[in-house]
């Protein structure tokens, strides 16, 4: 064989390790440097108080940070509002999503389109969402306000909606739930359409309800890439910052309660030990439902 | 069933799926068919209704954008925030405008090109520590931006990158790489391995393979990479907000949210910026909504 004589001391196996350490060097180096790196002096930091002036070292100062972390009201409700955030715009943006990918699972003219459309929340920019529900939402001249209190009366109109501590958090879980529920229809419609019609054919002869075709049929088919869904999209709003931010100033997260605790506060190893919490947090979270799915 | 019948068959159930139709076509009664269209009617309203809200708001003089009952349908035109939106006086925003292009294009460029390579390595070629270094690319997933600020804000001043564009390059191609190696990768599997083996034994060398085969035929899985990278991109704002001090460097998320704090009223400005912030990702996105779709579900991509 010509690639054997060319080769020389090395066997072609050697030769495609090297080669396959070679192309993946750039990623890793990259990905060692610029994450694991600073996760690392994360963990180093929050143990430390940081100074101002980056010329001078941290001073260790050991536990301190998550002793007066775990003492701290502001702490604890900014866990409960996260658990709160999380669990509710993820669930709502699963169950829309659901919702969604069975009412397109049937064809109809300008099905393909109307999919496109549907997907726009979740492409169109960050920025552009936040704002025009900011807009929506503004307390005099929001077409939400409006509605809801000027036409409907559902609340007196003086509140509002994005800065009363109040409604605020149940706004911001709701506009993510708008932004992400075309994430979960995507995922879902391609397993939605994929489950063989006879099936269901099949339970329509032994006269089985709608609602017990979906329970018996669709929701068993769907139960993987559902308890996927919902595991992804907790993970990213457990982490959610920009969404919540861009909205209001009044709904503290984890996130946003180390960011704030960073950047306006300057407390560098406080907010380096909060993001260590979430992220703890986070992992064992991620650890029970995995083990709860696997057998589920 | 013989070979050639499930292949016949697989080719019609393909054709079915690309048009849209055969799966629960079963006979629908016409109390059915308006729940239906109401359901539909109603998704699409709550879906679409923001963005049109924002065309409308845009185009809106000052004295029909603060009043009460809201307008719906625009009775006069105006393109006057438009003009602001453009003219220098106000804010930079052809400025911010053009940073997040070069900063979007840049990173999912690079992205695209350190993933293709990782992603055929961990694909195709076999070597010791492969399957824990992919699989430690996907625990990335889990650090969050906010884990990361405190650290890189650190390393970003000792660097001395503050206030520059080039902080938010390395920080974004290494946020956007996880999913581009892992949905490259996951695309790279999908490609028959024969193919490859093919070209070798008629004496491509490995590299030739990459170029000549299987490049070509990633296309439609690059173009999906290139797009969310470009999104992740475009739609940054944690680090942004803290690298970036100077409105020269701004990129759009912090320009606009300069604007919204620095002003009142000037919803119909911010309107008409929000609506030109998004027609990149839209346009982008009408003309590879194929390959998009198909990229999503070779890779979930963070939002």
């Amino acid at each position: 064989m010509v690639t054997l004589t060319r080769s020389g001391d090395r066997t072609i196996e050697e030769k495609e390790a090297l080669l396959g350490y070679a192309l993946i060097a750039p990623a890793l180096l990259l990905i060692t440097a610029v994450i694991l790196y600073p996760v690392l002096y994360n963990v180093y930091l929050s143990f430390t108080v940081v100074p101002l002036r980056p010329d001078e070292a941290p001073q260790w100062v050991g536990l301190e940070h998550y002793y007066s972390l775990f003492g701290s009201s502001a702490f604890w409700s900014a866990l409960r509002t996260t658990i709160v955030f999380t669990f509710f715009s993820t669930t709502l943006a699963t169950l829309g999503g659901l919702g969604t990918a069975l009412l397109f699972n049937r064809s109809f003219r300008g099905r393909r389109y109307l999919r496109g459309m549907v997907l726009l929340p979740y492409v169109a920019p960050l920025i552009s969402v936040a704002f025009v529900w900011r807009f929506m939402l503004d307390p005099l001249y929001g077409i939400v306000p409006y509605i809801g209190s000027d036409l409907l009366g559902l609340y007196a109109g003086n509140i509002d909606l994005l800065s009363n501590g109040d409604t605020a958090i149940w706004s911001v879980i709701l506009i993510d739930a708008w932004r992400y529920f075309p994430f979960a229809f995507l995922m879902l419609i391609a397993r939605v359409q994929a489950i063989p019609g006879d099936m269901y054919e099949a339970a329509k002869i032994d006269g089985a309800s709608k609602f017990a075709q979906f329970k018996d049929i669709t929701l068993p088919e769907l139960k993987y890439i559902l308890a996927t869904v919902f595991l992804l999209r907790w993970i990213w709003n457990f982490n959610k910052f920009a969404d919540i931010w861009l909205l209001t100033r009044r709904v503290d997260t984890l996130p946003i309660y180390a960011y704030k605790v960073a950047f306006a506060n300057y407390q560098h190893g406080q907010a380096a030990a909060i993001s260590m919490v979430l992220f703890l947090a986070l992992i064992v979270f991620v650890l029970a439902y995995v083990a709860w799915a696997l057998d589920w | 069933m013989s070979t050639k019948q499930s292949t016949y068959r697989h080719v019609v159930d393909s054709f079915k799926t690309a048009l849209g139709v055969g799966e629960n076509t079963i006979e629908t009664s016409l109390a059915e068919r308006v729940v239906f269209y109401v359901a539909l009617g109603l998704t699409l309203l709550v879906t679409l209704f923001p963005f049109y809200y924002m065309t409308v708001a845009s185009v809106l003089p000052e004295s029909s954008l603060y009043s009460l009952p809201p307008t719906l349908i625009p009775q006069d035109i105006t393109l006057d925030h438009y003009r602001t939106v453009f003219g220098p006086e106000t804010f930079p925003f052809v400025t911010y405008f053009k940073n997040s292009f070069i900063i979007a294009t840049t990173t999912a460029g690079a992205s695209v090109l350190v993933a293709t390579f990782g992603a055929y390595s961990f694909a195709r070629l076999d070597y010791r520590g492969r399957g824990l270094m992919s699989r430690g690319v996907l625990m990335v997933y889990m650090f969050s931006g906010i884990l990361l600020v405190v650290p890189m804000f650190q390393v970003i001043v000792w660097l001395g990158f503050v206030d520059s564009l080039a902080s938010l390059f390395i920080t974004y191609l290494v946020q956007t790489l996880p999913v581009s190696l892992y949905m490259l990768g996951n695309y790279f599997r999908s490609i028959p391995e024969e193919i490859e083996e093919a070209a070798i034994m008629d004496g491509y060398s490995r590299l030739e393979v990459i170029f000549k085969i299987t490049l070509p035929l990633s296309a439609p899985a690059i173009v999906a990479v290139f797009f969310f990278t470009f999104m992740i991109a475009w739609n940054e704002y944690l680090f942004a907000s803290i690298f970036l001090q100077s409105q020269s460097v701004f990129t759009l998320p912090i320009g606009i949210e300069a604007l919204s704090s620095s002003f009142r009223q000037v919803w119909g400005q911010i309107m008409a910026a929000s609506l030109l912030t998004s027609i990149p990702l839209i346009v982008m996105f009408t003309y590879l909504e194929k390959f998009m779709v198909e990229g999503l579900t070779f890779g979930a991509v963070e939002g």
